[in-house]
């Protein structure tokens, strides 16, 4: 059994069958540097949440959604931001974050 | 928002150093901890501290008491809990404590990340405590349910499945942060209404309000004068869940089926739900 914890950053892809996953990764950067505090959420088209890990200390996270349209949040010390984004399965979508 | 069971950070700092509160941080994964957390926290790990190393199933009783024990927690201490994941393990491990009878055990609203969002401080220093002789009661299992108790409550008792929409339908089969990859089906269990724990939880992780919540719950279609069992995937997310009906809400009828969909969704036989919709009897 595997538990459900969200491991800072996002799992890593080592060992993963890409082809059957739907990947949303990206980076988020704040004042002209990486966003090492902070948490990214992953919601549905309904805006439901689905999904949220730490960002890592060089912030980074990583999503395995489902084909079709999501919102990624992005939650640090005094902002939120909203990015909408579109999945696809067996492709990499990766973003590049900037709160202020 | 506070009551009993709960304690937000003006109270936890005010108690940090008091000798007679415990704070303990949970998580799946303790980097987290080890790199900093809340003065004089100590830790437990939902895995290899709770859980059998063997069966699935929890520590025994003599196991808890072992543990708590060996921690420095005495059955008189107030436990405050907190951890990530918007306290999902820190409120699966409170509906642990309850299990095993501890006294006064109570979440810090929020947790870990409401915390870290909020700016306060953390620090990396690891507190010693004196060896206790903690002892654990028998499991109170008013408040836990088995397999049997989820295949009998189809059609007769509330089942809550607390996942994501996108796991109630089958369109995933486990939270987004994860790979999608599983042996057993995706779907959930017949009759079950969804109403996912995140609908309880402000975005830092905090509690909504008692009004919010009464409000999300008789909304829902769900009659709380009968018996609920609520459900995830592991029984953590439905432990949150738990601990918003039968602590904030006061519905005192309502188990934790900590086996979940990883148990029920690989089972032989049973009936299956996907879609939207709860489906029938």
């Amino acid at each position: 059994m595997s538990a459900c914890g969200a491991v800072v950053g996002g799992v890593s892809l080592e060992n993963v069958d890409l082809t059957s996953q739907s990947v949303i990764q990206g980076v988020v950067s704040q004042n002209n540097a990486l966003a090492s505090v902070g948490y990214v959420r992953l919601l549905d088209k309904s805006d439901e949440f689905v999904a949220e890990v730490p960002l890592s200390k060089q912030g980074e996270f990583r999503f395995f959604a489902a084909p079709g349209d999501w919102t990624v949040v992005t939650l640090t010390p005094g902002t939120t931001s909203r990015t909408p984004v579109t999945a696809t399965l067996g492709k990499i979508v990766d973003l590049e974050i900037v709160v202020s | 928002m506070s009551n009993n069971s709960l304690v937000d950070a003006t109270w936890a700092l005010a108690h940090l150093d008091d000798g007679k509160v415990v704070f303990i941080e949970v998580d799946e994964d303790t980097q987290a901890y080890a790199e900093n957390h809340i003065k004089n926290a100590i830790a437990l790990n939902w895995k290899s501290d709770l859980q059998d190393p063997v069966r699935r199933d929890f520590v025994n009783k003599e196991q808890f008491s072992a543990l708590l024990s060996a921690k420095g927690v005495s059955n008189d201490d107030t436990v405050i809990l907190y951890g990530g994941n918007n306290n999902w393990f820190a409120a699966y491990a409170y509906w642990y404590f309850k299990l095993y009878g501890h006294g006064d055990v109570r979440l810090l609203d929020g947790g870990r990340k409401k915390w870290e969002l909020d700016g306060r401080e953390l620090v990396s220093e690891v507190p010693s405590r004196t060896v206790t002789n903690y002892v654990a009661k028998d499991q109170d299992l008013s408040i836990r349910a088995f397999r049997d108790d989820v295949l009998n409550a189809i059609g007769t008792k509330n089942l809550v499945d607390v996942r994501s929409p996108d796991e109630y339908s089958g369109r995933l089969l486990a939270p987004a942060h994860l790979p999608q990859e599983a042996a057993r089906v995706g779907g959930h269990i017949p009759t079950a209404a969804n109403i996912p724990w995140s609908k309880a939880a402000n975005e830092d992780g905090s509690f909504k309000s008692i009004a919010d919540l009464k409000a999300l719950y008789e909304g829902s279609g769900v009659d709380l004068s009968k018996d609920t069992i609520a459900y995830c995937r592991i029984g953590e997310r439905s432990a949150h869940s738990w601990f918003v009906l039968h602590e904030l809400l006061g519905v005192k009828n309502v188990s934790n089926y900590d086996g979940s969909w990883t148990e029920y969704g690989s089972l032989v036989g049973v009936p299956v739900a996907v879609g939207d919709e709860p489906g029938e009897a």
